[in-house]
Parts: C-alpha cells; structure tokens; sequence
C-alpha cells in the first residue's frame, strides 16, 4: 500500500516534470517563434528602409536643381515672382477691399459678363445666324449639336474649313 | 525443531527486511530531494532563460538593425535636410579570371568579341583597350560604377568572369551643383577638395556617421546663383565666374560657386581642371569694391566728417613719378557720394591719403585681409599683401583695390561687416543654431555701417550699380572692374575681373551677395560693355528676386532705407 502511494506520487512528480518540460518546451518555441517573427520584421523593416533610400535618392536625382531648370526653360518658363505680387500684410490686403475714394480714377474692367449674342468663343459662332453653334439645329437631323468633348474636334475643323472659305 | 528454526530463521529475516525497507524508503526519500533538487535547478534554469529572452534579446536586435541601416559614410544634407552626398550601393564591373576555375581560358567566348559585346553596352569605352585588358588575365574593375540595366545585360553575355559586385559608392543626387563646396570621395574612400575632406573623419567614424553632417548651404539658392553665374558667363564669354550668399549675422555661407565647376560623380581629366575654387583659392585685385572699405575706415576714424566736402577730381593726381586716374572725366570736384557713385579713382585716393597708410592697413588688418580667408573648406588662397609700413603711393592704390590680391571671400566677409553694424565674422559652411553666431569682432563703429548701407543703396539707385536693382529688394552694392596683373608686372588691358559686391534688403541687411566674372568680354548681351556694371550687376539684379522669396525678404516697394539726407548731395546726370 505504501509502496503503491509512493509510486503513485512519484508517478505524479514525474506527471508534473513532464508538465513543466512540455510548458517550458512549449514557452521555448512560442518564444523563439515571436524571435523570429520580430527578425523578420526587423530585415522587413531594413529591406523597406533601404529601398526608400533607393527611391529617395532617384527621386531626388531625377528632379534635381539642373533637371527642373531645364524642364523650366523648355516648358513653362516661369520666372521669379516680382514685387507687386506680394502683400506685405493684411493691412495690405483689406486696402484692396477698400471702396473707391470720391476723386479716385474709374477702376479699369477686364472682364465681363457673357451674354448669347457676344460669345467669349468666336470660333463657335455661326457665321451666317451670329448664333452660337451649338445653339443651331442641324439641318439633317433637325438635332441639335452636342456641345461635350468628344465632338469639340468636329465643330473646330469644322470652323476651320468656314475660316478657309471667309478666307 | 522446525517451529524453532522457522521462528529463528524468520525473526533475523523480519529485522532484515524492516532494514531493508527502512533503507528503501531513505532511497526514496533521497531520490525524491534529489528529484526536488533538480526541478529546482530546472526551474532556475527555465526562469533565467525567459528573464534573458524578456530582457536582453530586444536590445541585440536593435542593434543589429542600426547596423544593418548604418550607411559606410554618413550623409551630406543642406539647410532644410536635403540630401547632396549619399552612400548609394551601386553596381561595379569587375572582371575576375579565375571565375572559371577550371585553369583554363577566363572567358567562353574570344576577348575581342566580349569586348565588343561589351561596347555595345558601353559605347563610351575603347574597343582596343578593353581587348587588351581581358585578354590580360589579370583581375580588376572594367567600371567603376553601371547602371542596373547595364548590370542585367552584362550578366545576359554568360560569362562567369564578368561579375558585377555591390558596391558602395558615393551618390550626388544634385550632380555637379555646389561640387566645390562639397568635394567628392576618391576611390580609396576618404574625401578630397570640399566638405567631404573635412567632414573625412566625422562622416567615417561608425558612432558619428548615423547622423548626416548638415551645411550652411541651401540647395535652392546655391542653384538660383549657380544657374545666373552660367548665364552671366554664357552672355559675356567669360573664362569663369565665382558667386556667394552669404549672411551678414552669422557668417554662414548660403551660397558659394565657382564655375566652370566639376561633376563630382565622376573625376575625370576634365573634371580635374576644374577642381580649383576661385571663390576661396584664387586671389584677385578686385578693384573698386575696396572703395566703401576705405571709405567706411575713413569715416569711422573722423577724417571724413562732412560728406558734402568736394574733393577736386579734374585731373589725374599725380604722387612721385606716378598718375592715379578715373576711368573718364567725372566732373571738376566730386563730394562724397559722387565719388562712390561714379566710382572714383581720384577722390578715393585723395581720402586715403588723408585717411593715412596705417589706418588703413589696421582695418584691412581687422577684416583678415592679411591672412588666409576663415572657412572650413581645405583650399584656401594667400592674399598678396603690401608687407612693411605702407608707403603713401601703396596706399592710395589699396585705397581702390589694386596692388593688394584677396579671394572674393575676403571681400564677402568685409561686405558683411560693412553693413551689419560692424563686426566682423568668419564664414562658415556649417548650419549653425539660429541665434547663436561667433562672436566676431568689430571692425566699424554701427553708425559708420548704418551711413554705408545708405552710400552702398545709393550706388545701386543712382549709379554703376543700376542693373542690380531688384525691384522691392532694396539692393546696395559696389562694382568693380579691376585689370588683371600680369607675372611680367603691370596690367593686362585686355583681361578684366568685374566684380559685383551687394547686399539686401539695405534697409536691414540679411544677405551679402557677391558675383564675379573672370575675363568677361563685351558682347551684344552687356551692350558691347566688358566692366561690372554691365555683366556683375546684372546678375545680382536677377539672382536676388530669386533668391529673396527662399529667404524670408519679400519685396517691397513700399519701403527703403532713408537716403533722403544724401540724395541732395548727388547732382544727378551731371557729372555723366
């Protein structure tokens, strides 16, 4: 009988050695599994970094300072803004919202209401109604003209060729 | 008998067995401790690992990532962090004739068609040389740095002795802009010429090179002045040009070119020649831009206290055997303002005279015109200084800028001192903390500095230094064009250096701005004229709209510095 408990709590000690190696071996794996995850993620993280690197310095390559002067030159032409473009503050600014003084000169008007006689667009005015292209139905199919992107080439070699015959 | 026995026999054997089992049971019990022991020792074991995984393990990787992220040589950037030199890892072409391993032939096909196949890739290389050096044998770099295509279609030849190793190069993403200042890295990887060289240690050293080393030098303005200096150069013909920005409070130098420049990507003979700073190496007589100098020394020590004073300027002033003349006639008599307006020889002469050798040998002194210019860049030029005590011919020639050479960054920084209130600082191409500038010293009292900014405004509103005048930007500045000496001894007629020293705004000035123009020829562009008036000024009249806006001056036409107590003195038009 004291012999079956003592194996019996042997057997439980073994039981529990058992338990805590296969806890331990199991913390072990968790832990090299995270390890792992974390070193991966670390030469994820350099790999990205290095290619921002990468990136970076094409960009800053592709766009440097001779690069933009030259496409400057070419396309746009942009030049330093000049003195009267600036504000030096918001006194400055609130003088231009200011109404006219009584003897001050008429403010000189540089752009104006559109109205259907007088198109912005000359090109798309018929020359015979004085009407707005797009305005006119077409003879033939008695449908007026689109006016969206997709026929503007139409109207405009079309405009041309009545330019040729004013011509 | 037996039942005797048998209790004899049974009695020892029960003593026995109770021994026995009394020992079994101690067996036990010691097994059980030793077992308890070991769980013990395991547990410790276990406790220590999970403490050493929980606390040790994230710092190592840490590490290890910093290293792997940690470039060969640490970064150059700007002002704003704008990288100028970078550690790239770039592809060499390397050839390695025991690739094969086999003893035999390094290559699969014949050297002169892997050469030529090679050609095609790289039109630029030399067909016979490259023959010469794969059939050599002998191991080394066909090119120092391919372009990954490049790369793939090398390795698409199939052969195994052409390899194309990782190497780490130095990159300047901006190419060859600000390559003086910066310099470049030669293949044994420590830095020559600019900031490369001087920066050789800190941008090596594995605990520095993490950080970038950040300049003074602004990307933007360095590109605004560098592409006006080409213009200027493009427009006049000239053999070079040299240009600075620099800022009057600090020192720090925002700008600094010298063209033709060099791609420090790649140093080839061409590049070489190009390598010399004339902004910071070569010395020049820079002519009437030492005028204010003498002028500033002149009213600081109280020899010139009424500038209306006219000084007679009708002839050429002649001291011993020798004549001090003006580029033309200017007038009779000439006061103060006209005479820097119209920049005249005579006059200047004649204030210096009066001024005395010492005096002005003390200021030239106190702004380090004696003694090579302070930066940190290794190249710097040893002005040409009249040694012993002046004579009064000496200086009333240094009095307008000849008979004494200095760099152009000599004449920055005196500029400098000359109109923030005084004092004097060295330059610097380190970004320094806002706020905090070198001491420096003082060279001008502030009220002298404070009537020069309005003399050096009046130069640019009425006079040789109209073409700088950005509109809104309140530019001051002094011409200069200076003959060059010759090694013979006199002057070169034909070869001039025109110089343009201005500063802006004038009412507070901020930036220095100088350009240069080495032998600029008159052409339709300068209206057939070759003196600074007509190719300096004008480029400072078109770099500092560009540049102001990057620097925090908007222009203004609403505002100037006050000239309303000199501008009396001027008789416009009628001395020209």
């Amino acid at each position: 009988m004291n012999l079956g408990r003592d194996r019996a709590r042997s057997i439980g000690w073994m039981f529990v050695l058992m338990v805590c190696l296969g806890l331990t071996m199991v913390l072990m794996v968790r832990v090299n599994a995270v390890k792992s995850q974390v070193r991966l993620a670390e030469r994820q993280l350099v790999a990205l970094k290095r290619e921002k690197v990468f990136l970076e310095t094409e960009f800053e390559t592709r766009s440097n300072q001779q690069q933009l002067r030259a496409l400057n030159a070419v396309e746009f032409g942009y030049s330093a803004p000049t003195a009267g473009q600036y504000l030096a503050g918001e006194r400055q600014l609130a003088s231009l919202g200011k109404a006219a003084a009584p003897d001050a000169p008429a403010p000189i008007r540089v752009a104006s209401a559109m109205s259907d006689d007088s198109s912005a667009f000359p090109a798309m005015v018929s020359p015979l109604s004085g009407k707005a292209m797009a305005a006119v139905p077409d003879s033939k199919t008695n449908s007026r003209k689109p006016v969206d992107a997709g026929s503007l080439g139409k109207r405009l070699s079309r405009i041309q060729t009545q330019e040729v015959i004013r011509e | 008998m037996s039942g005797v026995s048998v209790t004899a026999t049974i009695a020892p054997g029960r003593r026995q067995l109770v021994n026995v089992r009394r020992e079994l049971l101690l067996t036990a019990k010691m097994r059980v401790v030793w077992l308890l022991v070991l769980f013990a020792v395991i547990a410790a074991a276990a406790l220590f690992r999970i403490v050493l995984l929980g606390v040790l393990q994230p710092a190592t990787s840490s590490q290890s990532m910093n290293d792997a992220l940690l470039p060969v040589r640490g970064d150059i950037v700007d002002r704003n962090g704008i990288p100028l030199a970078r550690a790239f890892p770039a592809y060499a072409l390397w050839f390695n004739p025991k690739a094969m391993g086999d003893g035999g032939s390094p290559l699969v096909k014949t050297p002169a068609a892997v050469a030529a196949a090679l050609l095609r890739i790289f039109p630029d290389e030399d067909l016979a040389k490259l023959t010469v050096r794969l059939s050599s044998g002998e191991p080394g770099y066909l090119r120092r740095r391919i372009l990954p295509e490049e790369a793939n279609r090398v390795h698409a030849l199939g052969e195994p002795a052409l390899e194309s190793p990782f190497e780490n190069e130095r990159l300047y993403p901006q190419g060859s802009m600000a390559a003086h200042v910066l310099g470049f890295v030669a293949s044994d990887g420590h830095g020559r010429v600019g900031m490369e060289q001087v920066f050789d240690q800190r941008l090596t050293d594995p605990a520095s090179r993490g950080t970038p080393a950040m300049l003074s030098v602004d990307m933007r303005v360095q590109g605004a002045l560098e592409d006006e200096l080409e213009r200027g150069i493009r427009d006049t013909h000239a053999v070079g040009a040299a240009g600075i920005v620099l800022d009057v409070d600090s020192g720090e130098v925002l700008a600094l070119a010298s063209l033709p420049t060099f791609n420090p990507n790649l140093i080839d003979s061409a590049g070489q020649a190009n390598i010399f700073n004339r902004f910071t190496n070569q010395v020049y007589e820079l002519g009437s831009t030492f005028k204010p100098i003498t002028f500033a020394a002149a009213i600081d020590a109280g020899v010139v206290t009424d500038l209306s004073r006219r000084y007679p300027a009708g002839k050429p002033l002649k001291v011993g055997d020798r004549e001090i003349h003006d580029s033309h006639y200017l007038g009779e008599s000439l006061n103060i303002p006209e005479a820097l307006i119209h920049s005249s020889n005579i006059v200047t002469a004649q204030v210096a005279d009066q001024l005395g050798g010492a005096k002005l040998n003390a200021t030239m002194r106190s702004l380090g015109m004696n003694e090579r210019p302070y930066i940190e860049l290794p190249a710097k030029g040893f002005p040409i200084w009249p040694g012993g005590e002046w004579s009064r011919i000496t200086t009333m020639t240094v009095s307008y800028g000849h008979g004494i050479s200095v760099t152009p960054l000599h004449l920055a920084c005196a500029y400098a001192a000359l109109v923030n209130g005084g004092v004097w600082r060295p330059a610097t191409l380190e970004k320094l903390v806002p706020g905090v500038a070198p001491e420096g010293r003082r060279v001008f009292k502030a009220s002298t500095s404070a009537r020069m900014r309005q003399l050096l405004r009046m130069i640019v509103v009425d006079g040789t230094g109209r073409q700088a005048d950005a509109a809104g930007y309140r530019v001051g500045g002094k011409t200069g064009s200076a003959e060059k000496s010759m090694k013979s001894g006199g002057y070169n007629k034909t070869s001039l250096v025109a110089t343009f020293a201005a500063a802006f705004p004038m009412d507070h000035p901020r930036y220095v701005v100088i350009v240069m123009l080495d032998e600029p020829q008159g052409t339709a562009a300068t209206s057939g004229q070759r003196t600074a008036a007509w190719n300096a000024a004008p480029i400072v009249g078109r770099v500092v709209p560009r540049i102001g806006p990057l620097l925090g001056i908007m222009p203004d036409d609403s505002r100037d510095i006050d000239i309303s107590d000199l501008s009396p003195l001027v008789g416009k038009g009628a001395a020209e």
